[in-house]
């Protein structure tokens, strides 16, 4: 049997079981329990009567330099890490948007360079864009934006490259980045200090 | 007896009439599914039973003869009945148990979502042409060329081989359809077409092509515009 | 990398075990000198538990249930001190001595019910950490500073509740009284807060924000100002209202169905009265937060929006529309009841306002029911050109629903209207006018609301939801706004011409009130359910992935059977505490 089939006879029998209590028992509370009990066994009833649907969670996907053959396949990537990992879209916007905590992001790729947005990604507070969607002075935007190369983000260098080529494509631009300029993983010089950095007790250990 | 029992009677049959012969005729309708017709009887079920009950004597007029029949009180010659329904009901109860639950070679009935939520990557984007006359007489050209053999030259869902799809090509000068939905929907369906659907919108019953194979995203995108333009309809917007 | 760095550990562990500490290290030497294994390193410590399990119930399903009894009795202790302070306050202002007892009766409820409120939320807090110490660890190093707020927060609402209770008879008259009502309110505005605080938890995992670096205090406070914090605030606030209204009118049914004497009779019949009337109170302004709410949501994330309105949980959402149709149709039923049996001789009077009321209530729950794509076999789906209907499929979308629900308020408004006026005769010069004045008024007010959402299908979707719906609220906020005082002042001058009658209410009346809190416990477990599953695959929206086997969001019918079991557990439990709280009175009023 499935299982809608065994949820299906539960609520039956909860109702059938409130029907009897209504019939044959005078007490008034458990009357009032044999009365929550049909409306209980018939709500669940019309719940497994309508379409029954599963949310499943989609694959998780990882980041594999052999799959990237070209920019655009850089470019998918890119936008798959702007709206998850990279957690761009809970501030910024693609288009106007008037609850927009920071500068809309529409045709980025074409204002501004491709070193450029490194940096705005790597130091973010180099160089701060400021609101002037607004008489007046402008103003800074309400949301601070986080270095996205370090923790609690901690985008690889080859995932931001990934969202620039993302940001190109989307404001129409070809895109700079190259395949080539992709570091293979174990490769990267930076990482085995970052180790040693992240984990001083092991080092120290080892010695 | 039964004075009062027959107006709910004849008031759920004239419903019932209405809903299976009268909306269906209505020009533009269609023959409503029993679940909705079944979901109206409902209601007008426990209409009647709410009006009835309102007040000591119209309760005793509506309940009185049913519990009078149920209990076998001076019925006479309907006697014969009583232990009939007395008998047929739980059958009937059993019978509807067992055939809901028994195995049959009937398809399950249909429930595709049309609007499922779209992937996380597709739901901020916006359109990164900028709206001139000279962009949307483009998409309008492009629609021609590749969308209207099935969504209609009119946007209306009626072109020449749609007649062989089910389910049939969405009909754009629907205001529950196109106009409900960002721009960055319309790209997502049209990018990775039927075989890109979410499970809840059963991909492998729509026949939408996966465009991204065929078109760049900057005809999509135009294409896009082209479509609430001809469909005079406008996309979903935060401003 | 991560299984690497795991097999280091282990070994590590391994090595630590046999007590072989020196081993261990050499080991942990030879190892970190390997480049490529140092490099895993860098995701350390990874091998700290994500998740664990319980066998048979399962991890998930115990949490939700427990998750769930707490909101419930959450929603109960927050939601009956603002019943009983209304109470105290229309006592106060009123003198009517009735009302103040009223409240002292579910004021003694309170100790014991924040009691168990707590012990389900020790139980949660043990079972969240125990279960999912991955998500405990990212929102206790979000939170931290609110999680201490929290707690000082309960020491002074704890207090102020002792204030309360203890200090009702102590402080009955004079300024003492207006002391009294200031701990009332105090102790109001104490919930308010243990309300928001942990909102802003949940709905930060709805609709996080980026979090840049900074204090503590400053990250909290960030994350706290999340988009859906303010509308799931105000949402849950009204609800409590209702929560705690509707309690009490299922209280008093039960109290008056298993009644003996007339006066017990004659004063459950009045609580009932009262319970029914706070809780309608707060149902009608609560879709208009319920829209809010889904605005908002729709706005942070297209995605999280579709999934409730249109994807998976669409359905959810038909249920909702049933439970919330049950429950207007089961209020005005209850007010219609009261009017027939209370005012003796009204029944023919007021017969056919009640059916044309009813009808329309009937045509608005029928037009807020019918699904956008429809549950048909084959052969019907394909003589309608798919699960479309072509002609009401038109019902199917937000402007029908809004302009019914809109109707529905209005409709159960009138029922209250009516009910007030009934039995009285007006005698002011001006009431005939005044009465025109009201009727055109609502006449008005249904037309333009129709005539808005008919609009709204021919504008584009950001006017008729930032105008046309937003219009339809204004309208229908207006025309109680005018009614109610109008009424108000029409009745001052009104002579009764049939007394209410307490204690006459037929049977069915206390099963309705019974009803209508099953209905709103109902429908908070199913949106508990839709919160939860509209974060599909993730903890934190967009940020922290479930990557436990329970990602998936189960279907309908089976969180049904969930909901209906959290339903009962929660209505047996009250039982319990009401059951607790009034058995010294019973014991005095047999011994006296």
């Amino acid at each position: 049997m499935s299982e809608v089939v065994i949820l299906q006879l539960i609520g039956l029998t909860v109702i059938g079981c409130g029907t009897l209590i209504l019939l044959f028992v005078r007490a008034q509370f458990a009357r009032v329990i044999g009365f929550v009990a049909i409306v209980l066994g018939l709500f669940t009833l019309v719940a497994l009567s309508v379409p029954q649907m599963a949310s499943l969670p989609p694959v998780e996907e990882k980041f594999d330099i052999a799959t990237v053959k070209t920019p655009t396949d850089m470019a998918t990537i890119g936008q798959k890490i702007f709206f998850s990992k990279g957690q761009c879209a809970l501030c910024h916007t693609i288009g106007p948007s008037e609850s927009a905590r920071c500068p809309d992001l529409k045709g980025i790729g074409a204002k501004l360079s491709r070193e450029f947005i490194f940096e705005s990604l790597t130091q973010p507070q180099a160089y701060i864009y400021l609101d002037y969607r607004h008489e007046g002075v402008p103003k800074e935007y309400p949301a601070r934006m986080p270095y996205i190369n370090k923790n609690p983000i901690g985008l690889s260098k080859n995932e931001i490259l990934s969202v620039i080529a993302f940001l190109q494509q989307m404001s129409g631009e070809p895109i700079s980045v190259n395949v080539s300029e992709l570091e293979a993983p174990g490769q990267a010089p930076a990482a085995p200090v970052k180790a040693a950095q992240s984990d001083p007790v092991a080092v120290a250990q080892a010695h | 007896m039964g004075g009062s029992l027959l107006k709910p009677v004849i008031l759920i049959g004239i419903v019932y009439a209405i809903l299976k012969f009268i909306v269906p005729n209505i020009p533009g309708s269609a023959p409503l599914p029993s679940s909705l017709i079944f979901l109206y009887l409902m209601l007008t079920t426990s209409g009647i039973v709410i009006f009835a009950t309102l007040s000591g004597e119209s309760k005793d007029a509506f309940w009185g003869p049913i519990q009078r029949f149920l209990t076998g009180e001076n019925i006479g010659g309907l006697q014969v009945l009583r232990y009939a329904v007395l008998l047929l009901f739980p059958l009937i109860v059993g019978w509807q148990t067992y055939s809901s639950t028994a195995t049959s070679d009937a398809p399950p009935a249909e429930n595709r979502t049309i609007h499922p939520a779209p992937p996380g990557e597709y739901t901020g984007l916006s359109n990164p042409v900028s709206k001139t006359p000279d962009a949307i007489q483009q998409g309008k050209g492009f629609y021609a060329a590749f969308c209207s053999p099935c969504h209609g030259g009119n946007f209306d869902g009626k072109g020449p081989a749609a007649r062989g799809f089910n389910p049939p090509p969405a009909n754009f000068s629907d205001p529950t359809t196109i106009a409900m939905l960002q721009e960055s929907y319309l790209f997502w369906r049209i990018k990775k077409g039927g075989v890109g659907l979410p499970i809840e919108g059963m991909p492998w019953k729509s026949a939408m092509p996966r465009w991204e194979v065929e078109l760049p995203d900057e005809w999509i995108w135009k294409i896009i515009m082209g479509e609430y333009d001809g469909a005079h309809q406008s996309p979903r917007t935060w401003e | 990398m991560r299984h690497q760095s795991g097999w280091i550990q282990r070994l590590l562990q391994a090595g630590s075990g046999q007590g072989g500490m020196l081993s261990g290290l050499l080991m942990a030497a030879g190892l970190l000198s390997l480049p490529a294994l140092a490099f895993g390193a860098d995701v350390s410590p990874a091998a700290a538990t994500e998740y664990r399990d319980i066998p048979y119930i399962g991890s998930r399903n115990l949490v939700w249930i427990v998750a769930q009894l707490h909101l419930l009795l959450a929603g109960f202790v927050l939601g009956v001190p603002i019943f009983a302070w209304l109470c105290e306050v229309v006592a106060w202002k009123t003198g009517e001595k009735r009302y103040d007892k009223l409240a002292k009766e579910f004021t003694k409820l309170l100790t014991s019910a924040y009691a168990t409120t707590a012990l389900f939320g020790g139980i949660l807090l043990f079972l969240l950490i125990s279960f999912y110490p991955k998500l405990m660890n990212y929102l206790t190093d979000i939170f931290f500073p609110s999680f201490i707020v929290y707690c000082l927060l309960f020491l002074v609402e704890t207090a102020t509740l002792y204030l309360y209770w203890y200090g009702w008879d102590a402080m009955q008259d004079g300024g003492k009284k207006t002391f009294h009502i200031f701990l009332g309110f105090l102790l109001n505005f104490f919930a308010f807060f243990i309300m928001i605080v942990p909102n802003s938890w949940a709905t930060f995992q709805a609709s996080p924000v980026v979090l840049a670096e900074g204090s503590d205090i400053a990250r909290a406070w960030a994350a706290t100002w999340n988009p859906t914090w303010w509308p799931v605030n105000i949402h849950r606030l009204i609800a409590n209202v209702v929560l705690g209204g509707y309690i009490c009118g299922a209280y008093a049914g039960i109290r008056y169905l298993s009644a003996r004497s007339t006066e017990e009779r004659d004063h459950y019949d009045w609580m009932g009265y009262v319970g029914n009337f706070i809780g309608v109170f707060g149902l009608l302004p609560l879709p208009f937060a319920g829209y809010w709410l889904m605005r908002e949501i729709y706005q942070y994330n297209q995605q999280m929006g579709i999934t409730l309105m249109g994807g998976f949980l669409s359905w959810l959402f038909i249920l909702q529309a049933m439970l919330i149709g049950v429950l207007f149709l089961g209020s005005n039923y209850y007010f219609w009841l009261g009017i027939t049996y209370r005012i003796p001789g009204s029944e023919l009077k007021y017969r056919k306002p009640m059916l044309s009321m009813l009808i329309i209530l009937l045509l608005c729950l029928g037009v807020w029911m019918t699904p956008h794509s429809l549950v048909a076999s084959l052969e019907e789906a394909r003589k309608m050109g798919g699960t479309h209907h072509p002609l009401l499929g038109v019902f199917g979308v937000m402007s029908a629903k809004m302009t019914v629900a809109n109707l529905m308020i209005l409709v159960t408004f009138m029922s209250f209207i009516m009910y007030w006026r009934a039995g009285k005769q007006e005698t002011a010069t001006w009431a005939k006018v005044a009465r025109s004045i009201m009727g055109g008024v609502l006449v008005l007010a249904g037309i333009a609301v129709i005539i808005l959402g008919v609009w709204g299908y021919f504008v584009p979707a950001i006017i008729r939801i930032n105008y046309f719906s937003t219009s339809q609220v204004l309208i229908v906020l207006f025309v109680m706004l005018t009614i109610t005082p109008l009424t108000a002042l029409l009745l001052k001058s009104a002579k009764t011409t049939t007394d209410m009658v307490w204690g006459k209410m037929p049977p069915r009346a206390g099963y309705a009130l019974v009803l209508n809190a099953i209905m709103v416990i109902l429908l908070m477990t199913l949106m508990g359910y839709a919160r939860s599953s509209s974060r599909v695959h993730w903890h934190v929206y967009g940020v922290l992935r479930d990557s436990s086997q329970y990602a998936f969001s189960p279907a309908l019918g089976y969180a049904a059977a969930f909901m209906a079991l959290n339903t009962f557990c929660f209505c047996m439990i009250v039982a319990f505490i009401f059951w607790v709280a009034t058995m010294s009175d019973k014991a005095k009023a047999s011994h006296g």
